[in-house]
């Protein structure tokens, strides 16, 4: 898929701190990609980068093979890490207001801010100020902020954080659906399981660079797969095999380490001759193994 | 949408927040009151002192109403006459409040009834009327003709010459230079800390950053600053219509011509102290971390208006002197000093267009500056800026310190 936000070589430093040490990657349209790593690694920086919020020392953010814009920019919708929006303003008008910001009439900006808070769950409290919502309804909001003016792009710096399970699943589908629509879609997240279940591509940062980027398949491809196998036997079994190590071994049997290359057949023949087979499968690395596996190398 | 579609629509909301809330239409009502107030106030004293009501107590008195009339023209007091039959009527008159004062003239004697006390205008008066008239007895019982003898006791008039005489209206003029610097003091400290504290809030509520994504650092500060400046505009243009509409009904001052000529001069000087002061405001609201630091970073700003204004007494008092002048050039301070100077009417020709120069190159600067601090402060999330540091802070690069590692995250 050729990617409509290429993201290329961006290195930043806030005085001698290295924010971004050479940060690539692309977001296609109507791909959901999600951004992970720990505190530091370089997320908010990138978002900020693709925002026009943070002037990269070096590299370059493109959207459709050209350097961003204002214009494109207005085609964006952008959330914050840290929420921000007028406390005192009505939500109606406040969600308006940004739409209007990005280029609507005043006519399509209301339209727009009715329809997205109504989809929200917030059509009842349209005429409420921001602060008589509690902390969950003022990230919808946040939220409503980020969609009303249908962007091409969706930057979103930690959007489930502080949701409730039924917000979460409201914000998901959103996501998805804006996808489908044809827009990209780029979000971090600490909740690994969400970023898995949403997302088809991950890209993993860590100390301002990216230690992996590619779909769940492909980076468990770059791991050692795994092999859990039950025999009625000891795990020494297992112990002579050339290109296998033995990860653990319990109730559920050894759970080995295959190197690439390795033919499983081999394995099963060892086995069976160790003793009777109640299992033999391969296990699937979820993205906290993924994730866990190459911040530890 | 162009730029300065989107810094409409930033003064647009800035205005509508503004009208939206309570403190706006608290603070303009006060104001208007205390405009109102000061003006109608002594326009209803001064109303309120109708000419004084002297009675005129038997034949005796009554003989000298003529005279009575004559002094007090002289004297340019407002007294009406009337005549009472008897001493009884005129106390009962006076007690009643129907009468202020009523005379009563005996052989030689002289008496005046009133109330509490005699106003010393109206003492005067009367002391002269019965004085003029005993003369005139005492040289008509004495067979001296009266003709011959007054010319030589009538005072030789004294003609005071001024070498510099005041203008006219000077004290209009003084009254006008105060109320200018005042107004110029109250308006820009007022409207200046609103900037601050709108800024503050943005950043603060982290609203900045959001707006941003979208908006530029220079659209944002420039429709806030409109938007704050027009409110105040209106805010005062009601202020000023109430005073006008109030001095209308109760003729409490008449306001001089050169005032109205000068006011073109002192809303130009309004609209340049204001850009001039309202962007320094605002950058100083960048650089909180706290809302609650607003009252700090601005105090600087509060202090140059102070002096400014407090100067103008001084201006009043020596308006020629050299040290006024080149005070005056001073950009902080000019925003006070010259409307108090063009009101008292000291301003040279020559002066203007290098006001005009200086406060001109003065607002350039200082856009370009706060600009540039109110872009790399906006979304810098450490400790509270300096002014250096936060104008080094070039494309949002913080200082190193533990708050800006987490940022950088």
């Amino acid at each position: 898929m050729t990617a409509e936000l290429e993201i290329l070589d961006l290195r930043h430093r806030f005085g001698e701190l290295v924010a971004l040490d050479g940060v690539s990657f692309g977001v296609g349209a109507g791909e959901i990609v999600g951004l992970v790593g720990r505190n530091g690694a370089g997320k908010t920086t990138t978002m900020r980068a693709v925002m026009g919020i943070v002037h990269p020392d070096r590299g370059a953010v493109k959207w459709s093979g050209h350097p961003i814009g204002d214009d494109d920019r207005l085609g964006f919708g952008y959330m914050p890490e840290e929420r921000g929006l007028y406390p005192q303003m009505r939500l109606l008008d406040q969600v308006a207001y940004f739409a209007r910001l990005h280029g609507f009439d005043a006519a399509a900006a209301n339209g727009a801010a009715r329809t997205w808070l109504e989809r929200l769950g917030l059509g009842e409290r349209m005429s409420d100020k921001l602060v008589a919502l509690s902390h969950g309804n003022q990230q919808r909001v946040q939220l409503a902020v980020a969609l009303v003016h249908g962007p091409e792009l969706l930057v979103l710096d930690e959007p489930f954080a502080g949701l409730d399970p039924e917000a979460v699943d409201s914000l998901s589908h959103v996501l998805f659906e804006r996808a489908q629509a044809g827009a990209a879609v780029l979000f971090s997240s600490h909740q690994l399981e969400l970023v898995e279940r949403i997302c088809r591509r991950v890209v993993i940062a860590e100390s301002g660079r990216v230690l992996a980027d590619g779909t769940l398949a492909e980076l468990r491809r770059r791991l050692p797969a795994q092999l859990r196998v039950k025999v009625d036997a000891p795990p020494a079994w297992a112990r002579p095999l050339k290109g296998v190590r033995i990860e653990s071994a319990g109730e559920d049997g050894v759970l080995l380490v295959v190197d690439p290359g390795t033919d499983p057949q081999v394995i099963l023949r060892a086995a069976q001759a160790a003793g009777p087979v109640e299992h033999f499968g391969f296990e699937t690395a979820g993205l906290v193994d993924l994730y866990r596996e190459m911040v530890s190398r | 949408m162009n730029r300065t579609g989107i810094t409409r629509l930033v003064a647009r909301r800035e205005i509508t927040e503004r009208l939206q809330g309570r403190l706006i239409r608290i603070m303009t009502l006060v104001t208007v009151l205390v405009v109102v107030g000061a003006i109608t106030v002594p326009g209803l004293i001064k109303g309120s002192s109708t000419p004084t009501r002297v009675g005129l107590v038997g034949t005796e008195a009554q003989a000298l109403a003529s005279t009575v009339e004559r002094t007090a023209i002289a004297a340019k007091a407002r007294m009406t006459l009337s005549n009472v039959p008897t001493e009884t009527a005129a106390r009962e008159q006076v007690t009643s409040g129907q009468l202020d004062a009523a005379l009563s003239v005996g052989p030689s004697t002289a008496r005046v009834d009133v109330k509490h006390s005699l106003d010393p205008t109206i003492r005067a008066v009367l002391q002269a009327s019965v004085d003029s008239a005993h003369l005139r007895q005492s040289l008509a019982q004495s067979g001296i003709p009266v003709d011959k003898v007054l010319p030589a006791l009538t005072p030789v008039p004294l003609q005071a010459v001024a070498l510099k005489p005041p203008p006219p209206d000077q004290t209009a003029r003084a009254v006008a230079a105060i109320a200018a610097a005042l107004l110029m003091y109250v308006s820009l400290a007022l409207y200046g800390t609103a900037v601050a504290n709108g800024v503050a809030q943005e950043k603060t509520s982290r609203t900045a950053e959001v707006l941003l994504a979208a908006v530029r650092p220079s659209q944002l500060l420039s429709g806030k600053v409109l938007g704050i400046g027009l409110t105040g505009l209106g805010q005062l243009a009601i202020a000023a219509g109430a005073g006008v509409i109030a001095n209308a009904l109760v003729h409490s001052t008449r306001i001089p011509g050169s005032v109205w000529v000068l006011l073109p001069a002192f809303l130009a000087c309004f609209l340049a102290g204001f850009t001039l002061y309202a962007f320094a405001y605002a950058a100083a609201g960048a650089l909180v971390s706290r809302q609650e630091e607003v009252q700090f970073v601005t105090l600087p700003m509060g202090l140059f208006l102070l002096v400014g204004y407090l100067l103008v007494y001084a201006v009043i008092a020596h308006p020629d002197a050299t040290w006024v002048k080149m005070v005056s050039f001073l950009p902080p301070l000019m925003a006070t000093l010259l409307p108090a100077r063009i009101a008292l009417g000291h301003v040279a020709p020559w002066e203007i267009p290098l006001d005009v120069v200086i406060m001109g190159l003065s607002i350039w600067g200082m856009i370009r500056i706060a600009s540039r601090v109110y872009a790399n402060a906006l979304i810098y999330s450490g400790a509270r800026l300096g002014w250096k540091q936060a104008l080094r802070l070039t494309d949002q690069k913080p200082q190193v310190t533990e708050s800006s590692r987490s940022a950088a995250a």
